[in-house]
């Protein structure tokens, strides 16, 4: 048997394992999750009109559609690391879950009132802003994530890379979302997918190399 | 699985051992046969540094099998990469034929390559034999004969290179 040696060098390696378990990387990310707003909060960096934002359906229709995106890349990003299970099936879903967002956004866009100049309704000046801080926040989520990714075993490691970077992309979107006074669903749309998508791309590229078992 | 996990050396030692013999006839209808070995050396240690992620309540068989599959198209990968094309049955040396014109240099040539390609290139390059005649003497499929004969002849190539013929 060629392979003989190397088992016996692994059962004299052998130690007790404490076993992956996907609530326990769900309650850390969750955990960590609440540090991150509690530290944005805490800085007191919570927009000033939130009692009167709370109040405007374009709030709610952001809050909502990027926790739902958050919980499911980051669910998805979590059943991936089981080598049995794809992030395939959660990658459908959160495309569909985005189509389903941006048509309700335009929905929500057409209920406001107010018709204004494209170009004033996008600010781009404030909107390269909201999109750099966004990436800023994403980054620890991503991390996180990617410690978690890098001790599972996942065997779709660019689909786990994609689930990752949505997940951890949305989530820095949320945090900004509690900063941030813009509520144009097309201001919203374009630089907050903006934001998204260069986290999940650069996600996509850089954690294949780094969770390769 | 879950009593190795636990640090039951005796049952992990089973357990690694029929999971060996598994993947060996895995990789051995998928690839081949030069590559069978490291495949399955690389999947075991895979089994034992992902040992954690196995769940009890779950089958052995199919989490196994999910990594052996992942270590196989890994295989497939990395051999796309460093194998571009097949060569066909005319192809020669090129410029390293002065180098080996000697039967003798020849012959520890391919005493330095794996049993597969070594008979490959004896059957077609030496003896003359066409690839479906060498793959019915040897028992391997046309496409394994050719690709043998393309990695003997590469191996070959850079033992000249290296100037470890023999000479």
């Amino acid at each position: 048997m060629v392979n003989d040696p190397l088992i016996e060098r692994f059962v004299t390696d052998l130690r007790p394992v404490r076993r992956r378990s996907l609530w326990r990387d769900a309650l850390t990310l969750t955990v960590l999750a609440g540090v991150e707003i509690g530290a944005v909060l805490g800085f007191g960096l919570m927009r000033p009109d939130m009692p009167h934002a709370m109040h405007m359906m374009s709030f709610w229709w952001k809050a909502i559609g990027l926790l739902l995106i958050v919980g499911l890349g980051g669910a998805s990003a979590l059943v991936s690391l089981d080598p049995t299970r794809s992030p395939r099936q959660g990658l459908r879903r959160l495309g569909v879950t985005a189509v389903v967002l941006f048509a309700l956004g335009w929905l929500v866009d057409a209920l406001q009132a107010g018709p204004e100049a494209l170009w004033l309704r996008l600010d781009p000046a404030h909107g390269m802003v909201c999109a750099r801080e966004i990436v800023e926040l994403a980054l620890p989520a991503v991390l996180a994530l990617g410690v978690i990714v890098r001790r599972g075993a996942p065997v779709d490691v660019r689909g786990t890379a994609w689930v990752t970077g949505i997940a951890g992309a949305a989530f820095g979107a949320l945090v900004f979302a509690l900063a941030c006074p813009f509520d144009d669903p097309l201001y919203l749309v374009v630089w907050y997918s903006l934001a998204c998508a260069l986290v999940a791309c650069g996600t996509r590229l850089v954690l294949p190399w780094l969770i390769r078992w | 699985m879950e009593a190795a996990q636990a640090g039951d050396a005796q049952a992990y030692r089973l357990v690694l051992g029929e999971a060996q013999a598994w993947l060996r006839r895995f990789f051995l209808k998928r690839l081949p046969p030069s590559m069978v070995d490291d495949a399955v050396q690389d999947t075991l240690m895979a089994v034992h540094e992902k040992r954690h992620t196995f769940d009890p309540s779950q089958k052995f068989g199919p989490w196994i099998a999910a990594i052996a599959r992942y270590k196989w198209i890994d295989r497939l990968r990395a051999a796309r990469r460093t194998q571009t094309t097949l060569l066909d049955e005319t192809v020669a040396v090129g410029d390293h034929e002065e180098q080996v014109t000697t039967a003798h240099a020849l012959e520890k040539l391919l005493a330095q390559l794996k049993p597969g390609p070594a008979e490959a290139i004896r059957l077609v390059k030496l003896q003359g034999l066409s690839i479906e005649e060498a793959a019915r003497r040897t028992g391997q499929s046309a496409t394994l004969v050719k690709v043998n004969i393309h990695r003997g002849l590469n191996r070959m190539s850079t033992l000249v290179m290296g100037g470890n013929d023999g000479e």
